[in-house]
Formats: C-alpha cells, sequence, structure tokens
C-alpha cells in the first residue's frame, strides 16, 4: 500500500470516526490533529487501533511523539516507512 | 544493586551510582514516575515530578519520562555505552480458567502483604475502603497480616445523607471488625488541593484529577492521625484497569471520563498501558510523606492471563471476586455495581465530579492549569501525554544528579 493510500484511509477514519464536517475548509491531510482539536485524547487511542488493524503495524513510542505523528500525512509517512 | 532484576513487580523507580556507573529503573507498570532533562552543562538531572524540574529552571519541553520498564545502565565514562534493559510489562501465558487464575491471584496477594508486613513490622497500616469490591477484598486479606489495621472512607460534605460509598464503608468496616476513620470533606477543601493535585498528580485529564482530589484529603487526614508508628497505606487501586471495568459517567446531561470505543481485550490493553501516566496515588499520598502500596500490581501477570470472556461480561468481576475472596467478604460486597471513588453513589450525586462540574472547573479549566502551573504552552501537552503514555527517551548520557 503506497503512502497516499495510506494517508487515504487514515483521512477518511478521521472524518468519520470524530465527525469532521465536510465543509470544515481547515482539515486536510496537513491539518494538526491535536492542536487544532480534531483527535483527543481519547481519540488517539481508537487512531492508534485503526492502525493496527488496518495495516498491522504498532506505532512505537518514537514514533507517537515525533512531529509527524501529527498530522494525517505525517502518519502515513510513519506507517509506510513502518511497514516497507 | 549490583544484580539486574530478570523481573520486576510492585512499583520502582531509582537513580542509584553502581560501582562506576549509574543505574536508573523504573517498573514494568510505570506506576513510580521518574522524569529527567538535560542540563546546561550536558548532564543529566532526574526528578520524580516535572514541577521540580520547572522550578530549577528548566523548560517543560525538554522533560521526557524514563521508560516505563527499563533499567538503563549509564556510564561514567561518556566514550562507554549506555545499556539498557527492557523489562516485560507481564509473563506473556495461555489463558487460563478463573477458578485457577482466581486462586494464583488470592496467593499473590497472600505472599505480598505477609512480606510487606515483614517488612514494615510495627508500622500503622491503614486500608483504603471505598466500599467498593477491590478495596474491600484488600482490607479483608491484609486484617490477616497487618495487625492493627485501621479503614479509612472518603465522603465529601452533603446536604443530606451519605454517600452510597460511606454507608457500605461503616458496613464492611463492622462486618470485617475494623475501626474506620471516617474522612468528611467540604467542597473548598477539596478544592483548595487542585493546584497540588495537577502537580504531584502529573496530570490535567479529569477522570484522574478528581480521583486524586479524593486521595488528597484521604491522605491530608491520615497524615494528621497522631501516631508515633510510621504509616503505609494500602489500596485496591489497578484491578479497574486490569479489568477494565470501567465506564463513562454522566452529570447534568453531560458524559464525562469517556473511554475509547474498543473491544474490552484492546480497552484492557490501552487501561494498562496508561498506568504509566496514573500518578493519583503514589503521587498524592507521598506528598504527605505517606508511602502507598497498591497489592494488586504484584498480581498483574495472573489478572492479565484471565480469559478473555470475562472481560466486558457484566458479571465478570463478581465471579472473579467469589473466586478471589470467597467468605471472607459478606455476600452483599460482591452484588454491588461499581461506584468510581469520585462519585461515591450511583444516584444523582455525584460527588466531585458535580462538585468540579458545578464550579466550572471542567477539562478545559485543567489543561489550561496544569499548562500554566508548569509554564508551558497548552499545545505542548498533547507531546508530554499520548494515548495514556507519558513521552519517554532513554536519558543516554551521563547523569548530572537527582533534582
Amino acid at each position: 500500500m503506497s503512502s497516499i493510500d495510506v494517508e487515504g484511509a487514515i483521512e477518511e477514519f478521521v472524518r468519520r470516526e470524530f465527525a469532521v464536517s465536510p465543509t470544515d475548509e481547515g482539515f486536510g491531510r496537513h491539518a494538526h490533529l491535536f492542536d487544532e482539536g480534531y483527535v483527543d485524547s481519547v481519540g488517539v487511542i481508537e487512531l492508534l487501533e485503526f492502525i493496527k488493524h488496518e495495516f498491522g503495524v504498532e506505532i512505537p513510542d518514537e514514533d507517537l511523539f515525533s512531529p509527524d505523528f501529527s498530522t494525517v500525512a505525517g502518519i502515513g509517512a510513519i506507517i509506510a516507512r513502518l511497514t516497507a | 544493586m549490583a544484580e539486574l532484576p530478570a523481573s520486576l513487580r510492585g512499583s520502582a523507580a531509582s537513580v542509584a551510582p553502581v560501582g562506576p556507573n549509574w543505574r536508573i529503573i523504573r517498573d514494568p507498570l510505570g506506576v513510580n514516575k521518574l522524569f529527567w532533562t538535560r542540563g546546561d552543562d550536558g548532564g543529566i538531572v532526574f526528578a520524580a515530578r516535572p514541577k521540580v524540574l520547572v522550578e530549577q529552571g528548566h523548560p517543560f519541553e525538554g522533560i521526557s519520562a524514563v521508560p516505563r520498564g527499563s533499567i538503563t545502565t549509564l556510564p561514567a565514562d561518556s566514550a562507554d555505552e549506555t545499556a539498557v534493559q527492557t523489562i516485560p510489562l507481564w509473563q506473556r501465558s495461555a489463558a487460563r480458567s478463573l477458578e485457577i487464575v482466581a486462586a494464583e491471584i488470592r496467593s499473590t496477594l497472600n505472599r505480598y502483604l505477609a512480606a510487606l508486613a515483614s517488612a514494615r513490622d510495627g508500622a500503622q497500616f491503614l486500608v483504603c475502603l471505598s466500599g467498593g469490591l477491590d478495596s474491600s477484598g484488600i482490607a479483608a486479606l491484609a486484617r490477616e497480616h497487618c495487625s492493627g489495621l485501621v479503614a479509612v472512607s472518603f465522603d465529601l460534605e452533603r446536604r443530606r445523607g451519605e454517600s452510597d460509598d460511606r454507608v457500605e464503608a461503616k458496613r464492611l468496616a463492622h462486618d470485617l471488625n475494623l475501626p474506620l476513620v471516617c474522612v468528611t470533606s467540604s467542597p473548598d477543601s477539596v478544592l483548595e488541593k487542585l493546584d497540588m493535585v495537577l502537580t504531584e498528580g502529573i496530570d490535567w485529564r479529569d477522570f484522574n484529577v478528581h480521583a486524586a482530589l479524593v486521595n488528597a484529603s484521604l491522605a491530608e487526614a491520615i497524615a494528621a492521625i497522631p501516631t508515633e508508628d510510621a504509616k503505609v497505606v494500602l489500596t485496591g487501586d489497578l484491578a479497574n484497569e486490569f479489568l477494565a471495568d470501567y465506564g463513562p459517567e454522566h452529570y447534568a446531561g453531560s458524559a464525562y471520563y469517556d473511554l475509547p470505543r474498543l473491544s474490552p481485550g484492546a480497552l484492557r490493553t490501552v487501561l494498562v498501558r496508561g498506568l504509566d501516566t496514573s500518578n493519583r496515588e503514589v503521587g498524592i499520598f507521598g506528598a504527605w510523606g505517606l508511602p502507598v502500596v497498591q497489592p494488586y500490581a504484584a498480581a498483574v501477570d495472573s489478572y492479565l492471563a484471565l480469559p478473555a470472556d470475562l472481560l466486558g461480561s457484566g458479571d465478570g468481576k463478581r465471579r472473579l471476586g467469589e473466586a478471589v475472596f470467597g467468605g471472607l467478604l459478606p455476600r452483599y460486597a460482591y452484588d454491588r455495581p461499581k461506584i468510581r471513588a469520585q462519585v461515591g453513589s450511583a444516584g444523582e450525586d455525584k460527588g466531585i465530579l458535580a462538585l468540579c462540574v458545578e464550579r466550572g472547573i471542567h477539562a478545559d479549566y485543567l489543561r489550561s492549569r496544569f499548562a500554566s502551573l508548569h509554564g508551558t504552552s497548552l499545545a505542548s501537552l498533547d507531546r508530554f501525554i499520548r494515548a495514556g503514555m507519558y513521552r519517554a527517551v532513554v536519558p543516554a548520557s551521563r547523569a548530572g544528579g537527582a533534582a
């Protein structure tokens, strides 16, 4: 699965599970999921579980706290690296 | 401690010289906390709480936790490599029947409490008795090992009556033949401890803050009990995480303490992992100079070997409780529904949760206050605790000292 496909799946998950409005122009693959309030402390756990089931990878602690793990695009890059 | 432990249960966090090196240990559950940052001179400074490091001038953003379940050996000679050994959280083993696991749990708790009583011979043992099954079980077992055991019950001052917890604690203490100290705190007395709870509890999330406010009131009262003997506090904490039997609370039309939407097994994994960021007992009682012991921590391997169908089954906790404690507890102790200590009653009166809501102390306020107390921004908090864990980094340099 390419990084773009992974990003798409994550974006769809975030939009669906965290009720992101289709008209929200601020949301995108480079929006900060935490600072901008799209994913809260409970939601990040659900996101990790989704990643585990969907892509078969567990995000290591160092990646979880990396700056990349704050946007859909960044998370996609982490998963692509871990599954390469 | 020259030898490295192959396994480690209970709670521990330390920085100690071993020969020419420094050895840094943190227990696998992460019950005890340990943080570090790098000083201006390049050395590493450790502390049990980030606030201590912030007060010494270190920026909050540069503070990391020592990874839970790790033993790090820092060489005194910076040319040598840092060695890190990981201690697994539990020994993975095949699921066993409830009866077998229950017998293991009871045996472990008995041996642990016997060892504790021996190690702290002459201490005044006190058990926090909420009236729930977890603390009642510890009280029932501890009274067999800890002579002079005293139970302590918390309640918030109410316009009328007592909380369900207080009523149940009185009944249990009577039936277990334990003296009971009743701590009944005014709303103002509870809330004046909020800043202390935020810094000593090292968390801003409401479910931990509210629980820590209960413990702060208990700790204050226990510390004031006149005795020449050293005090040791026992609690029934951790069993809820091991059995994933938490649920959200509702008050005034809103839901609080949301949990992730996961299968019971996955939820348990998350809750156990989240103990890394729960300092609501060790930190809070420690602030009053009181060592706190959570005996269930010693039995983590057995709890995590329970058959998966026990989790989320509705009566799983009752069945396990009966199998572990049997006739040590009266029948009614097994039939009581789960009630969080900070809520206290099954009805509309929601204890400290309601008090905080009514006083405008919401989740956003707690985040903001925590950030302010630590001289940092709101944005940095999500990079300090994420998915129930502290940002953890192995300290890889010569240790500079403990703060």
